[in-house]
């Protein structure tokens, strides 16, 4: 067995009614252990790319593999299953606003059918891990945008999954809470878990030096994205 | 942080994991009712009067049926001897059958009588005048003893005219059958009503439960992103129409029994005129059962219905 997790093979994919492809024939490799940011323009393609991952659409032609599966194989009744060996972080944070920060975080837990003992040590374990043990009683919606977040990461990180996939997880943050929360996606690579994260923080991802995935139009390229502070700088070259 | 070094993971289970939930799933539906109760009443409201509708037509049926019974108890019998049974041996026949187990008590009448009474009730009499001898037989009247059904009846009636000395034994409860054909035809109306009120909860249980799974769109969204099994995502809805069920079940008997209370003193009035001491029974033990149950499954079924449709339908983004 090789050590790649994710791999991509010419991969196209639309949406029913699209102008065209969203991706075109896309190759890349993740590998186990891996972190790497996935960039580009709104409407390159991050997201369609996640999505493809966790198997939230089908690609069209081409093939995605994730840890030996063959997506194209997974039966719509097995889908449920395979997201719960992946870890998803959003841009609007996805919590359910109804439940504390402790049931939000132990919802993937009671999903899988663990004991309520085990529940409670792994939900203040993963609350821990994201510095909001005091919170967990507290309702989500009392939590700054970057606790709401990192509440999201507890949440997918919680039941300790192999991959970690975030679509724009610091779209809605300030840059300290931003880069709070990309020193925890990198903690989290640190002991083994594999990180993808599709963002615009292109300051960030300097910062880390972490590989990058760029696409344009669909495509991935050997470009390199420029960040936000330096657009109009570069406009004027 | 400790990743991946507990593999073993000690999940309980299955049976346990199945309880756990469940229960957990009780009592969140629950709450849920608690703290959110006017939509959920007003739909058991409406489930009750569906219910309560078909189960007071069984509960008028029963009543009626044992007013027919009792009623049956009145039934006379009259045994027609035959010609070659003297008197005396009439007598001691009567007298007889009177220590019989169902037999109140039974009364002779010669031929001489007979033919006395046909003059005076008939209206006839002057026909018996154109005749050389009296036709009429001695007949022995039977009255049975009260609160005897239909088939013990039938027994006794049975057993009587296959004495030697009995021509014929007629039992007089025409009137009684039809009176039996009536409730019988009634009894398939309730039915009919039951099943199509059924329908009807089906229906009100379904829609409910669409607008609660419309109202809670984003949550489910957010569950099927984290990998929740359809049946995990159900669940609460299928439970939340076993509450609404059990809740109209229970309105069903308390608009019952409001509609017995309120009909009590007029029938036993009724009955009094009659002379009778007949009350209205209220429903039976399984009765009452067959109505809560009947709500609790149809709420699920109507839950099921509705939210196997819809839930599908919810794909994440």
């Amino acid at each position: 067995m090789n050590n790649t997790l994710i791999q991509f093979s010419q991969v196209s994919h639309r949406y029913p009614g699209g102008a065209g492809d969203v991706l075109s024939d896309v190759n890349f490799e993740l590998e186990a252990g891996e972190m790497a940011f996935l960039t580009g323009a709104s409407g390159a393609g991050k997201s369609t790319l996640l999505r493809l991952i966790a198997l939230l659409a089908r690609a069209h032609r081409g093939q995605v593999v994730v840890a030996g599966t063959n997506l194209a194989h997974v039966k719509s009744a097995k889908v449920a299953a395979y997201r719960r060996q992946v870890g998803m972080i959003f841009q609007n944070f996805n919590l359910l606003y109804d439940r504390s920060v402790f049931d939000n975080v132990a919802l993937p837990l009671v999903i899988r059918g663990h004991a309520h003992l085990d529940i409670a040590r792994k939900v203040r374990a993963a609350l821990d891990t994201v510095g909001l043990l005091h919170r967990e009683r507290s309702m989500p919606l009392t939590l700054s945008g970057g606790e709401q977040q990192r509440v999201g990461i507890a949440r997918a990180v919680v039941t300790k999954p192999m991959l970690l996939l975030a679509d724009e997880p610091t779209g809605n943050l300030d840059p300290e809470m931003a880069w709070d929360v990309m020193k925890l996606f990198e903690r989290f690579n640190d002991v083994g878990v594999s990180v993808l994260v599709a963002t615009h923080a292109i300051d960030l991802v300097e910062r880390l030096g972490k590989r990058v995935i760029h696409l344009e139009a669909g495509r991935v390229t050997d470009k390199r994205p420029v960040a936000a502070s330096r657009v109009s700088l570069a406009e004027a070259h | 942080m400790a990743r991946a070094t507990d593999q073993a993971e000690a999940k309980p289970g299955f049976l346990t994991r199945l309880t756990q939930d469940h229960a957990r799933v009780f009592f969140f539906s629950l709450g849920k009712l608690v703290n959110a109760p006017g939509n959920a009443l007003f739909t058991a409201a409406v489930i009750g009067i569906a219910l309560a509708l078909p189960a007071s037509l069984q509960l008028a049926v029963n009543n009626f049926q044992r007013l027919s019974y009792s009623w049956q108890g009145s039934v006379q019998m009259s045994l027609f001897l035959k010609g070659t049974v003297d008197e005396a041996r009439g007598r001691d026949l009567a007298t007889e059958l009177s220590k019989y187990g169902s037999v109140k008590s039974t009364q002779y009448l010669s031929r001489e009588q007979s033919a006395a009474e046909f003059r005076e009730f008939s209206g006839f009499g002057e026909a018996l005048d154109l005749l050389d001898a009296n036709p009429l037989p001695a007949v022995i009247v039977v009255t049975p003893l009260p609160g005897r059904n239909a088939a013990q009846m039938a027994e006794l009636s049975g057993m009587l005219s296959a004495l030697p000395e009995v021509e014929l034994a007629q039992l007089d409860q025409h009137w009684l059958e039809r009176l039996d054909a009536i409730l019988r035809i009634l009894q398939r109306v309730g039915l009919l009503v039951g099943a199509l009120l059924s329908v009807a909860v089906l229906v009100i249980v379904g829609n409910t439960l669409r607008l609660d799974v419309e109202a809670r769109r984003e949550e489910i969204e957010v569950m099927k992103l984290i990998g929740a099994p359809d049946s995990f995502v159900r669940r609460p809805f299928l439970y939340g129409g076993c509450w609404l069920g059990l809740l109209g079940g229970w309105f069903a008997l308390l608009l019952l029994t409001l509609g017995l209370f309120v009909i009590d003193r007029p029938a036993q009035e009724l009955a009094a005129l009659y002379g009778s001491s007949f009350r209205i029974s209220g429903p039976t033990t399984s009765t009452v059962l067959g109505i809560v149950a009947g709500g609790v499954v149809l709420g699920w079924l109507g839950a099921w219905w509705t939210v196997a449709k819809h839930l599908s339908a919810i794909q994440p983004r």
